[in-house]
Formats: C-alpha cells, structure tokens, sequence
C-alpha cells in the first residue's frame, strides 16, 4: 500500500512539473478563467437593452408622440429611425439595421380620448430571434399599461380588471439575470477546464511517444489513473474556489449557504470531468481526436444545463438524457447554496446524482483501462473473444462429428479441428 | 504555387487517413446540431404552482379551480409560507399563489382583488415564464368574471405579431443561429493541426523546406476550409429536412458566405496555434476564444446592444457574430447579397488581418 501511494504520489509530481513548464497553459488554466468570467460577467446577463427600433406615426398627433418618447425612454428599446410606411421600415428589418416596429395608426389619438373605443398600436418585431420578439411585445405593453393607468378619466377597475396580480421574487428580488448567467458560467469554465485537461493525459502521452516508458515502470493500471486523476482534481478545485471568490468579491453575489457543502460537492463534479477525460483519453488516437470529442460532449452539457432552456421544458428524451448530465446538477448545487441557502436536505437529490455520474463513469473508464492502453485494444480483445468463440463452436462441432461417426479414429478428428483453427 | 499544393495534399491525407478524424471534420457538426436542436419544444413551458387559499370561498376556489384545469399549470395545495419556503428552496415548485382573506368580497364589491404571486427568482427564465401564464390567466379569468358588468373596452390594445415566423416558434430561431456555433468544431481541429507540428518536431523537418510561412499556413487554411465546408450539406440536410426550419435564401449564397466564415475563423485558429507550444495550450485558449463567448456574446440569444462599444466590439471581432446574422438572414428572412454585404465584408477583412498576423508571426518563430 506504502509502495503503491510512493508511485502515485511520483505520478502526481511528475505531471505537477509538466503543467508549470508550460507556462502558457498553466496561466491560461489558472487566470485565464478568472479574465473571462471579469470580461464576460459583466457583460452576459446584461438583459436585452436597446433594441433599434423604427417608428411609422401615421398619427403625428402629441398622444402618439407621447407615446413614442415612453417607449424610447424603456432600457429595452431605442428609437433609431422614423419611416414613411411599414413597407419601408420592413426593409430595413430585412437588412438587420432595426429589430422592432412600431406603427400608431391614425386616429389614435381620437379612439385613446373616447372612452368607448379603443386605441392600436402595431407592434412588428424581428422574429428570427424569438428573443427580440417576446422583449419587444412586453415591453410595449408595460408602456401601454402606465399610459392606461395615467388615464384618469377610466375607472381603476375597467383598466385592471377584477384580479390583480403582485409579484415578489424570492431569493433575487429584482430578478436580476447575472447571478444566474454567472453560476452557469462558472460550472462551464470548471466543466471545461478539467475535461479538457483530463482528456489529453493518456492522448498526449501517446501522441508523444512517451505512453511506452509509463508502461515499462511499476506503475499498476488503477495507480496510473489515480495518479493522472489527482493534478486534474487539484486544478479543477483551485479554478473554481479561484473563481468562486472573484463572484463574491466583484459581482456582489451572495453565499447564502455553506461554502464546506459547495466544496464538498465540487469534488465529485470534478471528478465526473476526469471519468470523462480518461474515457476519452483512452479511445481517441491523436489530441485533435480527443478534443472533438471534448467539444462535442461539452456543446451537450451547455444546451442540457438549462442555460438555454429550462430544464423542465425539455421534451422528454432530453430531459432523460440530462439527468446525467452532471454540469445540469452542478448549478441546481451552486445556485441552492449561494442564492437559494439552501442544506444538505434539500440539495441531497443532485448530491447522490453527481456522486452516481462519478462512480459510473470512473467506473467505465477503469474498464477501458482494463481492456488496455491502447486505442485498438478493445477492437483486439473482441476480435480474440469472436474468434475463441468460433473456434470453441467448431471444437463442439467437431466432437458431435466423432460421436456420429463412431469408427473415426481420434487422430482425424484432431487433424479436423487444426484445420478448423487455421481457416 | 507547387510547394502550397504539397502542403495543402499532405494536410488532406491528415484528415483522410483516420476515419475519426474524417468522421469527426465532416460528421461532428451536423451531429451536434441535431443533438443541441432536440432540446427545444414548439410547446410552451409548464409552471409548477402551490397554491395557498386563505379566502375558501366559492369566487376563489373558482379561481384556484381554473389554475388547476389549465394544462400549463400543475398546482399542488399548502397552507403557510414555511411550507411555501421549502418547496422554493427544494426547487419542487416555479411560484407560489397566494388568495388572501376578503378576495371573494373585494371582486363582489366591484374593485380590484390582489393576489400574491411568490416567484423563484434564481432562474430568470423561468421566472419569465411564469410571469406571463401567470398574468395571462388572471386576465382570462377576470375577462370572465366582469363579463356581465358591462365595462367600457379596454383603452390602448397592442397587437403584437413576430414577423417571419409568425408562430415564433424558439426552435427555428435556434437552429440557424446555433450553425455558427456547431462549426467551431471543424475550426478550433485546424488549430490543433498546427501545435501538434510543433509539439511533435515534424516543423523543425518542414523549416528546412523550401515552404515559406504563407505557403504553409495557406495550404492549411484551404485544406480546412474545404474539409469543413463538406460538412456544410449534412448540416443544412438536419437544419431544413430533420427539424423543418425554412429556407427562404440562396443555397450557392450560403455555401459562399460559409466558406466566407470559415476563412476568418480558421485563420484565427490557425494563428492561434501558432502561438502556443502544445496543443493542450491551443485547445484551452480555443475555449476561451471560440466556445464560451460564441454561446454568450454572439447574439445568438440575447441580441447585441449596440449602444454599449465595450460589448459590441468584443462581439464583431468574433467571426461568430457575423455568421450568426448571416446564418438568420438566409435561413429565416431569404435575405440576399445586397443585405448580407456588410457581415460579409466584415468576415473577409477579418480572415484576411488573422492569416496576414498568423503569417508575420510564423516567420519570426522559425528564425
């Protein structure tokens, strides 16, 4: 046991001083997260802002001007242009120069004073992104809204209906995007980091030649994959305790909970990435391989961890598949305890899910590893098994000849099963 | 022009003689869009809902009544907020409803009855979501209730309508704009094609050539333009047969403007692996160039805010942005090249400064 640790703890050295000669990678894995997520965070979670927006006042009245400066006025909106026709502010729509339009047909003014008929607006937004679309529709009917309510001569119950709804938001009262954008980058860059690093170990070393010394040393298969494991562990926690401070301390982002849980329940998120790594190390020939691989795994993590759709919006193939997706778990993790405060007791569900993804994985990979070192290795051992196989079925084959036959004499029926090996 | 063509056969017979690699340049971002695609629904989104009437008369148990039949809503019952608290906190429900006490006898008297909505806020999202089928109900079901006051109409009516795609389904707006993003794949391998020269010493051979650098980087860029180019077909075969996004533009415009896209991004790859020493260097910093703000900062979801510079010159520097416009404008709005000239202007002069740097630097590093 003493031996096996002394080899082990060689390994982890060994890749430690690896990693610091290249001075590049280890700045670019240490800092090179914190810079994007100082650059980014501040930008991403921003919320849509300043759609260009081109009027079409058929109106031209002060209600209809009145109107237009509300909307000009809103975070989201900006008015760009003023066009002669909807036809023509289409056009520009068509070129991408304004996202949103907004014509007042004449006679608004008129209908929004008569109190029996009822004022239009046409909203027209860019639908190619559905974003853009559901912004601009909101938007203008929260201005429509104030304009109703600042209309004295209505009676409060006809413009607000007989129920009304008021919103508190728990946990993020003003329901800012960026705690939620920043989490999520944060599971990103550590999912990122650690895998991509844990998937080059095996591929580099091949790629290099140097596979063949690891395999004339004393190192056992299962030492080699711990050892290859621990420096990615290291990096991966240190990123994201690097990174979990620059959150706190710059982007005003609370910790609710308790900071020992997060870090206890980082290590078997990180340890997922090394499973993967491995599995994908082992398999793949060049680093070129291992890192399409890499890349294609990851672009799945992103679109399953809910940052685009939520999670419970999935239909029901991606939200099977998601379920072991261990960034998706991660942030339930990292938002329960930051933002949400919340304990073991409630966070157990994606604590036991993020521990089973890293055992099953971890798992697999040390099955590959037990298949071989070699990217072929498996091939191999299958090709062995259909062979013995078939050679065992023509043995049995061979036996049931003799037993027909009877009279045959034991020297023909061995000569029969040579020839059956060598075909 | 020999030496370029050498260059160029030798990086062809890279990708061709490992069918992984083969699969992963052609196949890989036609797969991965399929696989990114399959995680949006036409439907709409299905809020999780607890309940708490303090009320109990027959008005709200109507309201809480209708909640319950609508199939956006799965509502569950409480009665306290430390309940309400816990299944916040254990993610179980979306937002809690909460009728007070008098809400029944306010309606009836002819004013306005609040009632509390209590949100998760965390995931804005979702929150959104709520938000809106949660407004939406109150209207339909106070539209019901005052329908025999005889109320004036309402005053200001917005008529909202998306224009090319009228249903705004998210998933047509997704695919286009995700195509860019799939394409990254194809693009950040020619960076590792590069380091792994380097890393492996077969440059060192290559220096002692009569291979100049613009030669060499050029023969690189063409055969991974063209590699990743072949894989446009099965890309567009997922986008408009697979999923039925339509397409409105030229064909012959978008495998141009693609191959436009590619130049630009493959010489920032390639200009990428120039710099570095291995290719574990080169794929970390192809993550931080093309991945992560591809997903965040290329207008793909959130469009970009031009008023702010910071953000906007970030993103045009990215050839993703661009193609993300590009991507959009044929797939959705049939845009043509008197529309389109400008992101395409902006790719070619791109791809023009990054293979000039990639071929400046190279120099200086062989010497």
């Amino acid at each position: 046991m003493g031996e096996s640790l002394h080899r082990i703890w060689g390994l982890v050295i060994k890749e430690l001083l690896q990693l610091r000669r290249d001075r590049l990678l280890l700045g670019f894995v240490l800092l090179g997260p914190l810079l994007e997520l100082l650059l980014m965070g501040g930008l991403v979670g921003a919320g849509v802002k300043n759609l260009p927006v081109a009027v079409v006042d058929l109106d031209r009245s002060g209600a209809s001007r009145e109107l237009i400066t509300r909307l000009d006025q809103t975070d989201e909106l900006l008015v760009k242009t003023y066009g002669e026709s909807v036809a023509q502010a289409q056009e520009w729509m068509q070129s991408g120069q304004i996202a949103v339009i907004v014509m007042v047909p004449p006679g608004y003014a008129e209908a929004l004073a008569n109190a029996q008929r009822s004022a239009q607006v046409q909203v027209i937004a860019d639908g190619s992104n559905h974003v853009i679309s559901t912004v601009a529709t909101a938007t203008t009917e929260n201005v429509a809204a104030e304009i109703v309510r600042e209309l004295t001569a209505h009676p409060a119950a006809a413009s607000r209906g007989p129920v009304e709804l008021r919103f508190v938001a728990r946990f993020n009262a003003l329901l800012d995007d960026r705690p939620h954008a920043i989490t999520a980058m944060l599971g990103l860059i550590v999912y990122q980091v650690t895998l991509i690093i844990a998937s080059q170990s095996f591929t580099r070393e091949r790629e290099l030649g140097t596979l063949e010394q690891l395999r004339i040393t004393p190192l056992g298969r299962l030492e080699l994959m711990i050892g290859k494991g621990i420096p990615v562990l290291l990096v991966g926690l240190v990123d994201c305790l690097l990174m979990m401070g620059v959150i706190v301390a710059w982007f005003d982002i609370p910790v609710r909970g308790s900071v020992l849980l997060l870090a206890l329940l980082t290590i078997p998120f990180v340890l997922v990435q090394v499973g993967w790594g491995t599995l994908i190390s082992l398999i793949s020939r060049t680093q070129q391989q291992a890192l399409l691989f890499v890349f294609a795994l990851a672009m799945l993590e992103v679109a399953l961890s809910g940052f685009m759709v939520p999670a419970g919006d999935m239909p029901g193939v991606a939200r099977v598949v998601s379920s072991v997706s261990s960034v998706q778990h991660y942030l339930v993790v990292l938002r329960g305890v930051m933002l949400r405060g919340a304990d073991l007791r409630s966070l157990w569900a994606p604590g036991l899910a993020l521990s089973g993804v890293a055992c099953a994985v971890n798992l697999l990979a040390w099955l590959r590893l037990r298949a071989g070192l070699d990217t072929d290795s498996l091939r191999l051992r299958l090709q062995v098994l259909w062979q013995t196989c078939g050679q065992r079925r023509r043995a049995r084959q061979a036996e049931r000849d003799t037993k027909k036959a009877g009279g045959r004499s034991a020297s023909q029926v061995k000569k029969r099963r040579l020839t059956g090996e060598t075909v | 022009m020999k030496r370029f063509l050498s260059i160029l056969v030798k990086e062809y017979q890279h990708i061709v003689r490992e069918p992984r690699t083969l699969w992963m340049v052609f196949l890989s971002p036609a797969f991965v869009l399929v696989a990114l695609s399959m995680i949006f629904t036409s439907g709409s989104g299905h809020v999780a809902v607890a309940l708490w009437d303090q009320d109990r008369t027959a008005v709200s148990r109507q309201f809480a009544g209708s909640l319950s039949s609508d199939n956006d809503f799965s509502v569950g019952y409480v009665s306290n907020y430390r309940e309400i608290e816990k299944l916040l906190v254990e993610r179980r429900i979306d937002a809690a409803v909460v009728i007070p006490p008098g809400f029944a006898d306010t309606i009836q008297g002819g004013e306005t009855a609040l009632v509390q909505v209590i949100l998760d806020g965390v995931d804005t999202l979702v929150a959104g979501q709520a938000t809106g089928s949660l407004l939406g109900h109150a209207a339909h079901f106070g539209l019901a209730l005052s329908r025999q006051l005889s109320l004036p109409p309402v005053p200001l009516q917005v008529q909202a309508r998306s224009a090319y795609l009228p249903g705004a389904t998210e998933r047509d707006s997704m695919i286009p704009g995700l195509i860019p993003i799939v394409f990254s794949l194809p693009v950040i391998a020619a960076a590792l094609a590069l380091a792994r020269e380097r890393e492996s010493g077969s440059l060192e051979a290559l220096v002692a050539t009569p291979v100049r650098g613009l030669e060499y980087l050029g023969g690189k860029l063409i055969a991974y333009v063209t590699a990743a180019l072949a894989g446009l077909l099965p890309v567009w075969l997922a986008a408009a047969v697979l999923f039925h996004v339509p397409f409105r533009g030229n064909p012959l415009l978008l495998v141009l403007l693609t191959g436009d896209f590619l130049l630009a991004s493959v010489g920032l790859a390639l200009f990428i692996g120039n710099l570095v020493r291995s290719q574990q260097t080169a794929t970390v910093i192809a993550l931080f160039v093309f991945f992560v703000p591809g997903f965040f900062l290329a207008g793909l979801i959130d469009p970009i805010d031009t008023t702010d510079l910071v953000s906007s010159a970030i993103s045009y520097v990215l050839p993703t942005t661009h193609f993300v416009t590009i991507c959009r404008a044929l797939f959705l709005k049939g845009a043509g090249v008197a529309e389109l000239w400008r992101p395409a202007l902006a790719l070619l002069a791109s791809s023009l400064a990054w293979v000039g740097l990639g071929a400046v630097t190279f120099k200086k590093r062989v010497r």
